[in-house]
């Protein structure tokens, strides 16, 4: 066979598996687009659901999702960056580094149900936060850690040495070259990778199941008080997010409009994620081209 | 000889000047990376307020020993060396040396431009902040002058404001040298700052470090020869992490003591 031959048929393989993927991609979010779509209406949208009745939406779950979310991301950010900067900076090649970047890649590939279970131990059972925002936002900072360490350390090495050896020649010392020049520069790079993790916790639900619920306050919208049982800002109170509200009315929902319901939340979980990545890739362009100057 | 004779141009014409006083005197300095032997017994005298040219072929260790002189070998791993390099009476080589302070005396102008993903005059204040330069009035007027100083002020006054990034490869190096200016170090070191520009860029930056001379001490690494023939008054030949001869450039080029430099200034090798 001829090495053009060759060539061809790699090539050719190559096409297929791409658009194999794309595939895949474009069919499962027109199905659900189309099956769910129809059934997303403002009404749905800011109606509280029901437990029996047909026509309930998804308020409080949206609600819950988002906030969730902010905690989640609150906890997680500081953790991460300066555990990510540590490595990327400070962290001298030797065993206690290569044991805790092992330990953050360990912890990226748990399994997030056996997260959800751990959060139920710790955080629900013995701190005794119950089922409740702050025991789902806790669960899933474990769940999210590794995830931000890894973007800012791979942020900064993406770096060139050169800016690093700038800043350290013009007498800055370490910590100011890393505040003013380093972290500066891996910022974009760390922001996408932030608000890409920010779709895979929004759309994250075993790990959630034990530990902020399945169930609801009825909360009250206009009561913003933190610590009253029924507002909207309790981090005590549990929290169906709507991720686990769609498994929740599949497994075990008797209201008559069951997949309605399903197929609408599943319809706005997706779209979401969606904007969530397209809004991380026009963050990242916008920055990228404020810096660059052009 | 006399094809040597035609390759080299023209001399920097002060060479034949008075002898400044000597700056950072260099003492039997060793340099290793782990097991390498890097640079071997250097002894050599840098001049005040003239150009020392640092010549030599790729791994002679003359990349090495500059940047011994502001200790940025600190930063790699397994790097470390002995002697003496006296500077101000004091051993920059010492441990107890404050790096952040010794830098800012002996500024640094890499290889590749490195100006930092901010706007031109934030490039040039960062490290006057850092140093406690708080007055507007200060810090805008510092920006002029080190601009003007580099000869690129009238090309940018107008877009101060916008991203470094986005000028010319040359203006880059050129805003490296303005930066490295602002803190009024006593030595530039600068590390082939040439080797990456265009020609015309190149005899700017050339230029620029003949007039910087009379103000500074300028360490230069170079590849380029005729660069060293034409701006430094001193030139020193590195080969295989050895000094092989050290002298004023006139001399060294046209009357070369060593066998390996006459070979190497002439093109035989390297």
């Amino acid at each position: 066979m001829s090495s053009k031959v060759t060539n061809r048929i790699a090539l050719s393989v190559i096409i297929l598996c791409a658009a194999v993927m794309a595939g895949i991609l474009v069919s499962l979010l027109s199905y659900i687009l189309f099956k769910g779509v129809t059934n997303i209406s403002w009404q749905f949208l800011t109606t509280s659901a029901s437990p029996f009745l047909a026509g309930g939406g998804i308020k409080d779950q949206l609600w819950n999702s988002f906030y969730v979310l902010i905690i989640t991301m609150i906890l997680t950010i500081p953790i991460g960056v300066s555990g990510g900067i540590y490595l990327a900076e400070y962290a001298k090649p030797g065993r206690l580094t290569s044991f805790i970047r092992t330990c953050v890649e360990v912890l990226a590939s748990l399994p997030s149900i056996v997260v959800g279970m751990f959060g139920m131990l710790i955080f629900v059972n013995y701190f005794g936060f119950r089922f409740s925002v702050i025991s789902g936002a806790l669960a899933l900072t474990v769940f999210n850690l590794p995830v931000i360490v890894r973007v800012t350390e791979d942020g900064f090495r993406a770096l060139s040495l050169h800016q690093k050896e700038g800043g350290l020649a013009l007498g800055l010392t370490h910590w100011h070259t890393i505040k003013t020049i380093l972290l500066p520069a891996a910022f974009p790079s760390i922001l996408t990778g932030i608000i890409l993790s920010a779709g895979r916790v929004f759309g994250e639900s075993a790990a959630l199941l034990f530990t902020a619920g399945l169930s609801t306050p009825d909360l009250n919208f206009s009561n913003w008080n933190p610590i009253s049982p029924n507002s909207p800002l309790n981090l005590f109170r549990s929290a169906e997010t709507l991720s686990v509200h769609i498994w929740a009315v599949n497994t075990g929902g008797i209201m008559p409009d069951v997949s309605r319901i399903a197929n609408g939340s599943a319809a706005v979980l997706v779209v979401c994620v969606l904007l969530f990545n397209l809004f991380a890739r026009a963050l990242g362009k916008m920055i990228n081209q404020k810096f660059s100057g052009k | 000889m006399i094809q040597m004779e035609k390759n080299i141009v023209s001399f920097n014409n002060t060479v034949d000047v008075e002898e400044m006083p000597v700056q950072i005197s260099v003492e039997n300095v060793n340099i290793y990376y782990g097991e390498n032997h890097a640079v071997k017994d250097v002894n050599l005298p840098i001049h005040e307020k003239s150009i020392t040219a640092l010549i030599g072929p790729s791994g002679c260790g003359k990349s090495t020993f500059i940047r011994t002189i502001n200790r940025m070998n600190d930063l790699i791993p397994g790097a470390r060396c002995e002697g003496s390099l006296l500077y101000k009476d004091v051993n920059i080589l010492n441990p107890k040396v404050d790096v952040v302070q010794l830098r800012k005396e002996i500024g640094m102008v890499f290889q590749q431009p490195n100006p930092f993903p901010k706007s031109i005059s934030e490039n040039i204040q960062l490290p006057l902040r850092f140093a406690g330069v708080r007055n507007k009035k200060t810090l805008n007027q510092v920006t002029e002058d080190c601009l003007k100083q580099v000869g690129l002020w009238d090309e940018v006054k107008d877009r101060l404001d916008r991203s470094a990034l986005g000028l010319s490869g040359g203006q880059q190096q050129r805003l490296c040298i303005a930066r490295a200016l602002a803190l009024k170090p006593d030595v530039i070191l600068l590390d082939e700052p040439t080797s990456a520009l265009d020609p015309v860029s190149s005899a700017k930056i050339e230029e620029l470090l003949l007039e910087l001379k009379n103000s500074y001490t300028i360490v230069i690494v170079t590849h380029n020869m005729q660069q060293a023939a034409r701006i430094a008054d001193y030139t020193a030949f590195f080969y295989q992490g050895e000094l092989i001869e050290f002298g004023k450039t006139k001399t060294l080029f046209t009357n070369p003591e060593k066998k390996s430099t006459a070979d190497y200034i002439s093109g035989r090798f390297g």
